[in-house]
């Protein structure tokens, strides 16, 4: 765990702003973990906004519904920020609006009636991984704990917190849902201290037991990294260990996103898939940031052709997601997916690639979170030695950077960990 | 747009090898700065010599190996000083640069260069001196004299001549000794700098330290001419070790559990060779013999992953 300069300001303070109107879109068929979804349009096809336009492609996969209403002008390989290129099916916008209603009858909803609402909106996990929420929601094992997960701990990023400081009531009747569905014995809204504002305002909506939730309490963490990490999260909120290679329900939670509890609640009471989503922009090669509801599919070029974003100088890096595990985009073609929470825009040179020899000061052993050896995994990938990874437990890493990001030789040792990944021979 | 591609994360903290060098000098400065005091030009013409002779091997045998020539780690800088002040007074000017040469060729480029060394360099090159110039390494002498009186190290007083030095004039250093250890409270000063700064890790000196103090606590109820606790935590090359030599980071344990079990190793070989041996130190002997169980103790005691 290290601690590390949480450059939020001034983002954390700016209210969110509406870009729903795109001109084109381009939506791409892997949005997910699992199976990629199978379009159910053809080119020519008239949408509306809301309509399915791929099904899931198999038990871990997910809808995904048309963003805005128009014309499928083309299915096609195109930019994806993970995938370098994937099948995008394109949306030519009418500009067309859809209203939604309250949805009658919310109370009374059955458990599989909940569910096949959640699966049927193509809700996914919001926090990064966009793991199915409906195959979360039914777990194989009873759960007692639900965690809802607002610590947001990657530097930069303030989307969680814009949401929970905006929309808080709504991801409350979210968490309702959730625990009607998995009926837990307690519920806790974990955060880091650094969101005090928030704190304030979650510990008084537990307080005034306006929702129908189990015995709830707020746990407020410390502000490091990875803290929002889900092993690490369980570990601090609980003290509980998941064990190695297991899920969460093994140790009897489950941990939502509150974005994830917002999209709930947006299915249920009024039937809206997940199509849109709050975005955070930052980052010093900006003129200023923004957090941004936009429809997923959105072009980031599209972004600053409308003149929402603008460029105060010329961007050395663009990284899609926090600066401690984003990926990197080497041009703004790229779609906004249902994970993306943010995209930081940076102009001073702010990793030195100079390489220097290891010195074995064991920073990154001090701060691993897994409490793994980063710094055997480098000397082996670099020797091509891959059969030893497994012995130093190489697939337990989460690829949280912490070992990277303090290593005064300047390895990137977590790229180093991705090679040694894919080469390690699996064992079972 | 000129845009730059590389793996997560896309930040990285300031902190760089020649930082930690510099860092782990900066500690060093509070004793350097006493030898200098103490013994004058010797200690200056001493200091200079070590570093500079590290230095040209370093760049020469860089340049052999068809190596970049960095010197801006530092690493051969610092070596230079932490063998300086580790040798007596009176060393010899030819004998320094030989010392230096061979920390920096054997104890460092033959097994691979920086960060691939068992062993630490400056410990080798006294090593090394010890075993080709025995008498002049065994040579001390006295505080402040201007006829390079000789004088023997309160540690050979005690062995040899069962003779106690006052604790406080260990303590404030007016005793004879190698450049850099005589003075135990300008060490401690430098040695809490690094600890605090988090350049070095605390296990390793807390662990050595405490175990060298219980080992004589027991000493002394045997025979009182051991020496008590005091004088054997503040004699020698005690604290030298154990803030500067002990806690390299590359030839000691990278597990926090395998820090400690140095710690105590290098504590129990010290006072072993202090009371049984024909040596009246053992400092740098025990740290280098810890050194070759580094390996060892590190694949022993590495942790276990997190919910493993």
């Amino acid at each position: 765990m290290i601690l590390v300069a949480e450059h939020k300001k001034p983002q954390h303070d700016l209210r969110a702003e509406k870009y729903l109107n795109p001109k084109k879109l381009y939506v791409p068929l892997a949005q997910h973990t699992g199976a990629q979804s199978v379009s159910c349009v053809k080119r020519g096809d008239v949408v509306k906004e809301g309509d399915l336009i791929a099904k899931k492609g198999g038990f871990v996969s997910a809808d995904i519904h048309a963003p805005c209403g128009g014309k499928i002008v083309n299915i096609d390989r195109w930019f994806h920020p993970n995938l370098k290129r994937s099948p995008a099916i394109v949306i030519q916008c009418d500009g067309s609006k859809k209203e939604y209603s309250l949805r009658a009858g919310i109370k009374d909803l059955k458990k599989e009636k909940l569910l096949e609402i959640i699966a049927n909106s193509g809700i996914v996990g919001l926090g990064g991984a966009a793991f199915p929420t409906h195959i979360k929601l039914s777990p194989p094992k009873p759960i007692d704990t639900l965690i809802i997960n607002g610590c947001e701990c990657e530097p930069y990023l303030a989307t969680d917190y814009r949401l929970m400081m905006e929309n808080l009531e709504e991801i409350f009747k979210g968490i309702e849902i959730i625990s009607k569905l998995i009926n837990p014995k307690e519920f806790i809204f974990a955060i880091e201290e650094n969101k005090h504002e928030a704190v304030k305002k979650i510990n008084l909506l537990i307080n005034t037991k306006k929702f129908k939730l189990p015995k709830a309490r707020s746990v407020i963490l410390k502000s490091i990294y990875p803290q929002g990490g889900e092993k690490q999260l369980i570990y601090a909120a609980l003290q509980r260990k998941v064990p190695s290679g297991k899920l969460p329900f093994d140790a009897g939670c489950l941990v939502h996103n509150v974005a994830t509890a917002f999209a709930i609640y947006e299915a249920v009471y009024f039937d809206k898939p997940l199509i849109e989503r709050l975005v955070c922009f930052c980052g010093d090669a900006l003129v200023s940031p923004k957090n941004i509801w936009v429809k997923t599919g959105t072009l980031l070029s599209e972004l600053f052709e409308a003149k929402i974003l603008e460029f105060k100088t010329d961007p050395k890096k663009i990284v899609c997601g926090g600066p401690m595990m984003g990926v990197n985009l080497d041009c703004l073609d790229y779609p906004i997916l249902k994970g993306s929470g943010g995209f930081l825009f940076l102009n001073r040179p702010v990793v030195d690639l100079r390489e220097t020899p290891c010195i074995r000061c064991a920073r990154c052993v001090d701060t691993c979170p897994m409490n793994l050896l980063p710094l055997e995994y480098a000397k082996l990938v670099k020797k091509e030695q891959y059969e030893f990874l497994a012995d130093f437990h190489i697939s337990d890493c989460i690829e949280c950077g912490c070992c990277s990001y303090g290593c005064p030789a300047k390895i990137p040792i977590v790229q180093y960990i991705k090679i040694g990944k894919k080469y390690a021979p699996k064992n079972n | 747009m000129h845009l730059k591609i590389t793996s997560s994360p896309h930040l990285s903290s300031k902190i760089n090898t020649s930082y930690i060098m510099l860092q782990v000098m900066v500690g060093l400065l509070p004793a350097t700065v006493w030898a200098v005091y103490l013994f004058g030009q010797r200690a200056i013409f001493l200091i200079v010599n070590c570093i500079l002779s590290a230095v040209i091997s370093e760049v020469l045998i860089l340049w052999l190996r068809k190596k970049p020539i960095v010197i801006g780690d530092c690493s051969a800088i610092l070596s230079g000083l932490l063998l300086a002040l580790i040798l007596p007074p009176s060393t010899k000017w030819y004998a320094a640069s030989l010392g230096s040469i061979f920390a920096i060729l054997v104890g460092k480029h033959i097994f691979g260069g920086l960060g691939s060394n068992i062993f630490n360099p400056a410990l080798i090159g006294r090593a090394f001196l010890m075993a080709a110039y025995p008498k002049m390494l065994t040579t001390f002498i006295a505080p402040n004299s201007i006829n390079a009186l000789t004088a023997a190290t309160p540690l050979a007083l005690r062995k040899f001549s069962q003779a106690i030095t006052l604790n406080k004039d260990l303590f404030f250093g007016n005793v004879a000794g190698s450049l850099g250890e005589t003075s135990s409270l300008l060490l401690i000063i430098g040695g809490l700098y690094i600890l605090v700064v988090r350049i070095a890790d605390w296990r390793i000196p807390l662990s050595l330290l405490l175990t060298t103090a219980v080992i004589s606590i027991i000493g002394f109820r045997f025979n009182p001419l051991n020496g008590d606790i005091f004088f054997h935590l503040l004699s020698g090359g005690l604290l030298m070790g154990a803030f500067f030599m002990a806690t390299d980071p590359v030839t000691t344990p990278i597990t926090k559990k395998g820090r400690y079990i140095f710690g105590v190793g290098c504590g129990i070989f010290i006072m072993l060779i202090r009371y049984f041996s024909g040596l009246p130190e053992g400092v740098m002997y025990s740290i280098l013999f810890m050194n070759a169980f580094t390996p060892l103790i590190n694949r022993y005691s590495a942790p276990k992953p997190f919910g493993g």
